[in-house]
């Protein structure tokens, strides 16, 4: 259960959040659609305590992002847009070392990281070096390490850039499993088709502010316009930034 | 706390790993012992065969002197002639020093005037020091010896000539002019140490940050404060192996050269005085550890902190440079300045000299105290924003 009401943040003289507001239940997936440089990296990364909010709060499970950092990473799991692998560590090392980060430890920790090798179907790559490893095996190694301490909240920034058609379909299934087991999932997208293949709810971000919120068919109803794509575009009231 | 632990041992997995970046680190290690012992092999070498070997000395115009040229011959001089230019064969490092004997010499010595020659040889020159040396003291012994005939002869004392005599009483022992070399030796050590921990350093602080593995790691629940010291502390057992491994390597060359031979002297350097200087040197490898963290976390890129790096390890290694031409007394202040006391300290050892244990644990605590304020300025980069933004 993620909360945020009222998120600002600026850099410098560039507001790149300004009074953001949504919230994304359990056993929902949240999807924030928004072009280019709208500002949803900046908000996830406020929500993952990675960067500190101006004003407004946010909270996970109810437990606020500035005042209780450390119980809000318990609580998450992210898969940011830099995987970020360790090339000199096998897969099985990457994913030990972020549960062990989480407090994990001996049996407990190496049966988890067993049954998501046999749930990513990365038998094949667990003990061998990630370096050189493709942008498919990369992901799972990252998946397995996000999901290693079995987070309530999930929260994805551009799961599908750069994979191929085989990978965006297996993570699409993935992060439909996600929900099926009752978990928040929140992910970044500026790909319409994505979003709307997958979300329950849709927050729209445009230039730093919440423009739209709702389900598909409410943001339909809201615009007037029959396609999805065409209600996006009448939102931010734009086609910049469309892909 | 524990998860110190976890980030400290992945980072010296990982590196250990990276065996090419850790065995250039070694390499630095090694770099100092072979430099010293080269030059020690070098100059000992070249002190040793100029006293072995009579003096060759090219002489132009010698049928001008023949009485110098027979007393030359008799102190064991070879004469030969000199080239035709002697100025531009001294230049050239043909011959280390020419005599010049001008065709008006015999007149002059004859009248008993002054008689002129020219001495042409290169003062800068290091290794033709003995030669010209053992010329200029040969002629002037010659002037003296004659001038004293001539005064016998006219029925003056020679001893009027010598209005005070001087008695050198040299209190350099042969070790101490040996310790000029050794006095480079702390230097090597905390180059060494530096040398050690950056690469370790350098790839967990701007290597996580340009591999994007920084973002990941900082979401874990841990206080962001326990990554950097994770991250500093693993590369203590690097730094730490380095400073051994230059030790032994001193204590290799030194066993090894015939330093007796060489320098005239037995250098000791005992497994006591080794684990001595191995202690006083260990609060230095907490402060290249922390010192490096701060400024590699600054650096965008790996690239950005090798820039870095280097200066790093060459300001606090620059006074025990110094200190080889310049000796300064240990005094309670120099130990107040972290790896400046440990570098007098080092060569107090070296030179067997009495050391104080409070000048020890000054420059000791003070150092720690140094490493430890500037950890805390590394864990306060961490929990800032700047980690993440770069600005």
């Amino acid at each position: 259960m993620i909360q945020v009401q009222g998120l600002s943040k600026s850099f410098g003289k560039v507001k790149a959040v300004q009074d953001v507001s949504f919230s994304a239940p359990d056993g929902q997936i949240t999807g924030l659609l928004g072009p280019n440089g709208a500002g949803k990296s900046t908000t996830l990364r406020m929500l993952y305590t990675l960067l500190k909010p101006e004003s407004g709060s946010a909270q996970i499970d109810g437990f606020d992002v500035r005042q209780s950092p450390l119980e809000v990473q318990s609580r998450i799991g992210v898969l940011a847009d830099a995987r970020g692998l360790y090339s000199r560590l096998t897969s099985r090392e990457n994913i030990r070392y972020f549960g062990r980060l989480h407090g994990l430890s001996g049996e407990a920790l190496e049966n988890k990281i067993n049954s998501l090798i046999v749930l990513l179907d990365m038998q094949s790559i667990a003990d061998r070096k990630t370096e050189g490893f493709s942008t498919g095996e990369k992901l799972k190694v990252a998946i397995a390490r996000t999901l290693v301490h079995d987070p309530q909240n999930v929260l994805l920034d551009e799961p599908t850039n750069g994979l191929d058609v085989m990978s965006t379909r297996a993570m699409r299934q993935f992060i439909l499993r996600l929900r099926e087991e009752g978990k928040c999932v929140l992910f970044t997208s500026h790909i319409m088709q994505e979003v709307a293949a997958l979300c329950d709810q849709i927050v729209i971000i445009s230039q730093g502010t919440v423009t739209a919120n709702g389900s598909p068919d409410d943001l339909r109803k809201q615009t007037g316009k029959e396609n999805l794509e065409d209600a996006f575009v009448a939102v931010i009231g734009s086609e910049e930034g469309l892909v | 706390m524990k998860k110190i632990l976890v980030i400290f041992q992945k980072e010296i997995l990982d590196n250990m790993r990276d065996y090419r970046s850790w065995v250039t680190g070694v390499f630095w290690a090694l770099f100092g012992p072979l430099l010293l012992g080269g030059m020690i092999m070098l100059l000992g070498n070249s002190i040793r065969e100029n006293v072995d070997e009579a003096l060759v000395l090219p002489v132009s115009g010698a049928e001008n002197a023949p009485n110098l040229i027979a007393f030359l011959e008799q102190q064991d001089v070879v004469i030969k002639p000199a080239p035709a230019d002697p100025e531009s064969a001294v230049i050239a490092g043909d011959i280390n020093v020419a005599l010049i004997i001008p065709s008006d010499y015999g007149e002059n010595f004859s009248a008993g005037e002054t008689a002129k020659v020219q001495l042409v040889f290169d003062s800068t020159r290091q290794s033709a020091m003995v030669d010209i040396n053992r010329a200029q003291n040969l002629l002037e012994g010659y002037s003296k010896y004659i001038g004293l005939l001539r005064l016998s002869l006219r029925g003056v004392s020679p001893e009027v000539m010598q209005v005070v005599q001087i008695e050198e009483v040299d209190t350099a022992t042969p070790q101490s002019q040996a310790l000029i070399f050794l006095s480079m030796l702390p230097y090597f050590i905390i180059f060494a140490i530096f040398n050690g921990a950056s690469p370790v350093i350098t790839d967990a602080t701007a290597g996580e940050r340009e591999r994007g593995s920084l973002e990941p790691l900082l979401i874990n629940p841990l206080p962001r404060g326990w990554v950097a010291i994770g991250k500093m502390i693993s590369a203590v057992p690097f730094a730490t192996f380095n400073l051994i491994i230059t030790l032994a390597g001193f204590a290799t060359i030194f066993r090894i050269l015939p330093m007796e031979e060489l320098l005239g002297v037995q250098v000791g350097f005992s497994i006591g005085a080794l684990t001595s200087v191995f202690l006083i040197c260990l609060p230095i490898v907490f402060l290249a550890c922390a010192i490096q963290t701060l400024i590699a976390s600054f650096a965008k890129t790996t690239k950005e902190a090798g820039t870095y790096l280097p200066f790093i390890g060459l300001i606090p290694s620059l006074p025990g440079l110094a200190l080889a031409f310049l000796p300064v007394k240990p005094e309670l202040w120099t130990m107040l300045i972290p790896t400046f006391g440990q570098q007098i300290l080092i060569n107090q050892f070296l030179r067997s000299e009495p050391i104080l244990a409070v000048n020890i644990i000054v420059s000791a605590v003070l150092t720690i105290l140094l490493s430890i304020i500037v950890t805390y300025v590394a864990i306060k980069l961490y929990e800032g924003e700047r980690i993440i933004t770069g600005r």
